[in-house]
Formats: structure tokens, C-alpha cells, sequence
């Protein structure tokens, strides 16, 4: 048996194990497990065969990152939709970050500029800048409703909007970039990262996989920084009714 | 009439307010005056719209109908932050913010003099060794006395105060009593929603069904 065959067979019977112990223990997640295994196997079959064409056409790649930031901000969006321009909010907060940093590494040549190495460094920070947007903007959609007598208490005692949010603007983002930091902190020790294995199983010398492993964990920390900060900043305006008066969450403004 | 010439020792005047949350009319033409210095109390069952009445007053919520007035002019037209300085506003179930209870009482005002604070406290049935506590290690009624120390420290030329003795003892609710008397006569004007009968016996001017 080919060993290629003998890696889909792997993966696919974890997915399959995983699928059922979610079943025997009740947790009403075989479903989603399954589903997100054969699109996570769909997706990538889909890009395998496109990414070959991409890399060939450089005009491809920039419609393809667009593909990327769009489908991040897709997924993002969905999670905060609760607010009004949740979408908008996520398309501003993982471009911005993830793109302009893509932007620096290639200006700077730390990266070639060609599509082999500016997609999946885009990607990368794409996806760092989503995981970001989608934590802080649910726990500011969280906390605006859980924390909304104190948020009032600051409004009646004469603060600004702004002002009264950004106790829980800060506690979220705070919130959000703890387990990312505690990621990065734990690089080599407790995870090999995707980019180092993936280099390695490429061929990559030791010493260049953690160069460049290195170089894109810490981009995306300040990648993750920024969809942070800038998501909390655009739900501050998307809570703020006229009048210094906060948006709920499911409460009809009034 | 207008506002001024129904209310000449300024306060607040409600016209016509009207209120609707999610399709349902909470408040209907609901008219009634606050002159500074009087005590009017709001009555009416528990969800007919007491707490909502008090939060259109310091433009918290924003009514559909009817406007209300400030010394004769439109809250609309009033910075809101500065309305809410203006008209102070004790919840129910006030929050307590983080730290000391002297943090909580110089929120947002920077340089407040300690008497002023301690003063409040004293207001409000609590001594000046409340001023190290942490708020959030207070009781209910300890909560609810804070939180009017709180307002009471800004200095507020009205006062909103939704059922300010549920959470109190009859000891300390006869207290908040006689405070609201005190504050009155120095020409405080405060609107109370309360169920409670013995305190609107005891300070209301007057009552105002909803």
C-alpha cells in the first residue's frame, strides 16, 4: 500500500474514532466533526489542485488571498453578527493586520515575493487574525450583555461611551490574546508548530524551518495584536447609540 | 402651559412621554412634574414601567412620544453626560465597580475632596471606614447605600432612585428616609419608584400613578 493512501486512511479513521467517541459520550458533536472533516478534506483537495495553477499565475494569487480574507472574514462575521456591520468589522479587522504585515515582510525581503512563499504566509497571519477577531468580538458581545448594569452605572455616572466600554474592551482583548501568547510561549516545547513540520516534511533543514517558524510567530503576534485592538475600537462604535447610549446585544434599542 | 411656567422652581417636567420596546408600549402619555426640593414618588405594580420612566429621565433610554425638561429645558438638547451629572440615578441593583469603595465614589472625578466623600457616606448611613472596602465585598444594603453616596457625591441637582430601600434593613430604610428629607430641604429634587408604601408615607410630596 502506497504510503499516500496510507495517510488518507489515517486521517480519515481518526476522523472517524473521534466522530464516534463524541457519539458514546453523548456530546452531540459527531455531526459538526464529521462535517468539518470532510470540508477540512474537500477544501484542501480544492486548493491541492489549485494552488499548482496559482503559483504559476501571479494575478491568481491576489484573487486568491482576497478568496482567503473573505472567507476568514466570512467565518468571523458570522460569530459577531449580533452587532450591526459584524462583517465589515471582521473584513477591516483580519485584512488590515494580516495583509499589511504580509506587505512589510515581502517589502523588507524577508520572504520572496512570489506566490509559493506570499500565500501561505498570508494565510497564516489570515487565519491568526481571525482566531483574534472572532475571541475579542465574542467576548465584547458576551460582556455587553453580562456586564450591562455596570456599564449603565458608568453611563449614569456622566461617562462617555467609549469610556464606560473600555473596561470590558480591554478585559477582551486581554482575554483573546492570553491563550495565543500562551502559543507562542509554548513554541517547540509543547507544540511544533504547522510552518516548522510542514518545512521539515518538505525537506527544509532544521535551523531554516525555526528561522522562518520564528519569523511568522512573531508577525503573528503583532498581527493579532492589531485584529484585537482593532476589533474592539470598530464594536465600540457598533454598540454606540446617539446620545452616549450602548447598544445590547438582543435588547430592542431604546 | 409650558414646562417653565408649570415647574417655576425649575426640576424636571415629563410631557406626554411614550414608550415602546420591542413593538409592546411600555409607557403612555405619562405627564407629571419633579420641582427641586420636593419628593415625587412613582407607583405602580412591579413591571409597569417604574425603572424604564427613571431611565428616560437621565436619557438612558430615549421615549418615542413626549419629551421631558430640566429647569424648563429639553433634555434632548442637554449633553447627555452632562444631563447624567445633573440628574443623578441609583439602579435598583446598582453595580459596584472595581476596587475601593473611595474609588468608586471618585469615579470619574478626579481631585474630589475627601469630605465631600466622607460626607456622602454619612448621607447615605455609612461611615467614613467604609471609604477602604472593597466593593465588591458589600453586602446588598451596603451595596445600595454606596451607590447612593456615589450619586450623591457628584453633587446632582435631581435624584432618581429606584427602590432604594429593598435592599435595606427598617433600621437603615428609616434612615434612607430621613436623608431624603435632609436632602429636600437643601433643595435636592428627587423622583423615587418604590413599592415601598412607609417610605412614600414617610418623604413623598407627592405620588404618581402609573
Amino acid at each position: 500500500m502506497s504510503r499516500s493512501l496510507l495517510q488518507l486512511l489515517a486521517g480519515g479513521s481518526f476522523a472517524l474514532l473521534a466522530a464516534w467517541l463524541a457519539h458514546r459520550q453523548r456530546l452531540g458533536l459527531s455531526r459538526s466533526l464529521l462535517v468539518a472533516a470532510l470540508r477540512a478534506a474537500v477544501q484542501l483537495a480544492v486548493v491541492g489542485l489549485l494552488i499548482a495553477l496559482v503559483f504559476s499565475v501571479p494575478l491568481l494569487a491576489v484573487a486568491f488571498v482576497a478568496v482567503m480574507v473573505l472567507t476568514a472574514a466570512l467565518t468571523s462575521g458570522a460569530r459577531l453578527r449580533t452587532l450591526p456591520g459584524a462583517r465589515r468589522t471582521a473584513v477591516a479587522a483580519i485584512a488590515v493586520p494580516a495583509l499589511g504585515i504580509t506587505g512589510v515582510l515581502l517589502a523588507i525581503g524577508a520572504f520572496a515575493t512570489t506566490p509559493r512563499a506570499a500565500i501561505p504566509t498570508a494565510g497564516i497571519l489570515i487565519g491568526g487574525a481571525m482566531l483574534a477577531t472572532t475571541l475579542t468580538g465574542r467576548r465584547v458581545i458576551e460582556g455587553l450583555g453580562e456586564r450591562e448594569e455596570e456599564i449603565e452605572t458608568r453611563l449614569a455616572l456622566g461617562d462617555r461611551v467609549r469610556d464606560a466600554l473600555a473596561p470590558l474592551m480591554r478585559q477582551a482583548i486581554t482575554g483573546a490574546l492570553v491563550p495565543l501568547i500562551d502559543q507562542t510561549r509554548s513554541a517547540g516545547l509543547v507544540t511544533l508548530p504547522g510552518t516548522f513540520v510542514g518545512l521539515m516534511l518538505g525537506g527544509a533543514s532544521p535551523a531554516t524551518a525555526a528561522r522562518i517558524q520564528l519569523t511568522v510567530l512573531l508577525a503573528l503576534l503583532l498581527v493579532q495584536l492589531l485584529s484585537a485592538l482593532l476589533t474592539a475600537e470598530l464594536l465600540t462604535r457598533a454598540a454606540t447609540l446617539p446620545g452616549e447610549r450602548v447598544r445590547v446585544p438582543g435588547h430592542a434599542p431604546g | 402651559m409650558t414646562a417653565r411656567e408649570r415647574d417655576p422652581a425649575g426640576g424636571l417636567a415629563v410631557e406626554g412621554l411614550r414608550v415602546e420596546r420591542a413593538g409592546r408600549v411600555v409607557l403612555d402619555d405619562v405627564s407629571f412634574t419633579a420641582a427641586k426640593g420636593r419628593v415625587v414618588a412613582i407607583v405602580a405594580p412591579s413591571g409597569a414601567g417604574k425603572s424604564t420612566l427613571l431611565r428616560c429621565l437621565n436619557r438612558l433610554l430615549v421615549p418615542a412620544a413626549g419629551t421631558v425638561s430640566l429647569d424648563g429645558e429639553d433634555t434632548a438638547a442637554i449633553e447627555p453626560c452632562e444631563l447624567r451629572r445633573r440628574v443623578g440615578l441609583v439602579a435598583q441593583t446598582p453595580a459596584m465597580l472595581p476596587g475601593s469603595v473611595r474609588e468608586n465614589l471618585s469615579y470619574a472625578l478626579p481631585g474630589v475632596p475627601e469630605d465631600r466623600m466622607v460626607d456622602a457616606l454619612d448621607a447615605a448611613g455609612l461611615g467614613a471606614s467604609f471609604l477602604v472596602r472593597t466593593a465588591a465585598e458589600l453586602s446588598g444594603g451596603e451595596r445600595a447605600r454606596v451607590a447612593l453616596a456615589r450619586a450623591l457625591t457628584r453633587g446632582p441637582e435631581m435624584l432618581l432612585l429606584d427602590e432604594p430601600t429593598a435592599a435595606l434593613d427598617a433600621q437603615a430604610a428609616s434612615h434612607t428616609a430621613a436623608t431624603l428629607c435632609t436632602l429636600t430641604a437643601a433643595g435636592l429634587g428627587v423622583v423615587l419608584a418604590t413599592h415601598d408604601r412607609a417610605l412614600v408615607a414617610a418623604v413623598a410630596d407627592e405620588a404618581v400613578a402609573l
